[in-house]
C-alpha cells in the first residue's frame, strides 16, 4: 500500500513546520516588546541633545568655534573612517543587506575619489561581512547593539575622536538605520566629523555678566566631544529601534508562510489518507465480488 | 518664594524637571549653591553629589559623574555624562568596584583609570548612605 508512507512523510514535515512556526512566532512577539522599549529610548535621549546644541550654538557665539579640532576640515582627506552599525543576530529581514549595500555603496564612492576607507565595524553582521571581503575592520564592537547603552556608545566615539584627532582619518561617516516609522527604516549615511558648522549657527549668546568656569574655550573643549559621543549613540538607538522593527516584520512574514504551508501539507495529507482509504474499500469490494463470483 | 526651572539630564534620559527653590553642585573651582536669580553662569561639573531642592519642599539627590551645569534665564539645565538618582544606585556594585579601585591604587598609584573609578565609586557609596 504505497498511501501510507506518504501520509507518514507528510505528517512528519507538518510536525516540523510547527514546531518552525512556533520559534518564528516566539522571536516576533520578542521583537514586538522590543520595539516599543527602543523608541522610548530614542525619545529619552533627545532632552540631552537638544541640551547640549543650545549650549554650544551660544558657547559657539564667544569665540572662534570654526578652529576647534572637531569641526575644522583636514587640510586633505586621504583616509576615510565608516562607523557601521548593524545587529549582531539576523533574522532580522533585509536590515543588515540594505544597511550593508549602503555602507558599500559610500565605501565606492570615497574609494573612486581616491581616497582610502577605514571600517569601524559595530555589530557581528558588519564584522563578519567586512571580514570576509578580505577587509580588516580598524575595530570592531559586538554584543552593544541590541540594546545600546551609552558607556557603550561613547566608548566607539572616544575611539573615533582619537583616530581624527591623530589624523589617521580625516572624515567620519555613521552608516546606520534611521527609524521613521514602523514601517519605515531608511539605511542612511551622516557625516559625523568634521562637525558641520552649521549645526552651531544661530546662538543667542551669552549676556555679558555670564560666569564660566573654567573659560568658555576649555568648556568647549570638553562639550563638543560629548555631542559627537551622543551622536553615535542617537544613530545606535535608532538602529536597534530599527533592528527590532524589520525582525518582528520578518518573523510575522515566517509565521504567516509557515501557516500557509501547514494548510497546503494538511490539505495533502487529508487527500492521500482518503486516497488510501478509497483503495482499501475497492480492494475488499473487488476481493468480495471475485469470492462471490465463485460460489 | 522664587522658584527657577530645572532640568537634569544624562545622555540616557531625563532625570529631573520641574521648579526648584535650590540646587547644590561642585564645579570643578568648588562647590556651588544656586539659588533663582542667580548671576547666569555655565559651569564643569565635578564627580559630586548635585542636590536640588523641589517647590514641594522634596530634596532630590543625584550622582554626577562630570558634565555642565547651564544657568540663564532662571532656568538652569544639568547634563550629566553619567547621573544616577539615590534610590537606584546599586551600593553593593559601588563598594566592589571601590575595593577593586583602591586595590589598583595600591599597586599602581598613577592609575588614572582605577582613581576616577574610585572617585566615581567614592561618590556613590557616600551619598547612599553605606
Amino acid at each position: 500500500m504505497p498511501g501510507a508512507g506518504e501520509i507518514r512523510v507528510l505528517r512528519r514535515r507538518i510536525r516540523s513546520v510547527k514546531s518552525t512556526q512556533k520559534i518564528t512566532r516566539s522571536f516576533e512577539l520578542i521583537a514586538a516588546s522590543r520595539i516599543g522599549k527602543a523608541r522610548q529610548a530614542v525619545e529619552a535621549a533627545r532632552p540631552y541633545a537638544s541640551g547640549i546644541t543650545r549650549v554650544i550654538r551660544n558657547l559657539a557665539t564667544e569665540g572662534e568655534v570654526a578652529a576647534h579640532p572637531l569641526l575644522a576640515p583636514h587640510d586633505s582627506v586621504e583616509r576615510v573612517g565608516m562607523v557601521v552599525i548593524t545587529s549582531d543576530r539576523g533574522l532580522a529581514g533585509a536590515y543588515n543587506t540594505n544597511l550593508l549595500r549602503r555602507a558599500e555603496r559610500l565605501a565606492k564612492e570615497e574609494r573612486d575619489a581616491g581616497r582610502e576607507v577605514a571600517i569601524y565595524a559595530v555589530g557581528r553582521k558588519a564584522e563578519v561581512y567586512f571580514r570576509y571581503r578580505n577587509v580588516t575592520p580598524e575595530q570592531t564592537w559586538t554584543g552593544i547593539t541590541d540594546r545600546p547603552r551609552y558607556a557603550d556608545a561613547a566608548e566607539v566615539g572616544a575611539t573615533v575622536i582619537g583616530d581624527y584627532r591623530d589624523r589617521r582619518i580625516d572624515r567620519v561617516w555613521l552608516v546606520y538605520t534611521d527609524f521613521r516609522s514602523a514601517l519605515a527604516q531608511v539605511s542612511t549615511a551622516a557625516r559625523i566629523l568634521p562637525v558641520d558648522v552649521e549645526e552651531f549657527a544661530g546662538g543667542e549668546g551669552f549676556p555679558a555678566q555670564f560666569m564660566f568656569e573654567p573659560a568658555p574655550a576649555d568648556i568647549l573643549d570638553q562639550l563638543i566631544p560629548r555631542y559627537v559621543e551622543h551622536q553615535f549613540y542617537a544613530g545606535m538607538l535608532e538602529s536597534a529601534a530599527s533592528e527590532h522593527a524589520s525582525r518582528q516584520r520578518a518573523m510575522k512574514a515566517a509565521t504567516d508562510n509557515a501557516g500557509d504551508v501547514i494548510e497546503d501539507l494538511t490539505r495533502e495529507a487529508n487527500r492521500a489518507r482518503q486516497a488510501a482509504i478509497t483503495t482499501e474499500i475497492s480492494e475488499i469490494v473487488g476481493g468480495a465480488e471475485a469470492l462471490s463470483g465463485h460460489s | 518664594m522664587a522658584t527657577m526651572q530645572v532640568e537634569v539630564v544624562s545622555p540616557e534620559q531625563a532625570l529631573f524637571a520641574g521648579e526648584a527653590t535650590e540646587v547644590y553642585a561642585r564645579s570643578m573651582d568648588g562647590e556651588i549653591g544656586i539659588l533663582p536669580g542667580h548671576q547666569p553662569a555655565l559651569l564643569l561639573l565635578d564627580v559630586a553629589p548635585l542636590k536640588v531642592k523641589a517647590d514641594d519642599g522634596q530634596e532630590h539627590v543625584f550622582a554626577v559623574h562630570s558634565g555642565f551645569l547651564e544657568f540663564s534665564d532662571n532656568r538652569l539645565t544639568v547634563l550629566a555624562d553619567v547621573a544616577e538618582p539615590v534610590g537606584e544606585i546599586d551600593v553593593a556594585r559601588a563598594q566592589a568596584a571601590r575595593q577593586r579601585a583602591e586595590e589598583a591604587l595600591r599597586g599602581d598609584a598613577e592609575d588614572a583609570a582605577a582613581r576616577t573609578a574610585l572617585a566615581r565609586a567614592t561618590l556613590r557609596t557616600t551619598i547612599a548612605g553605606a
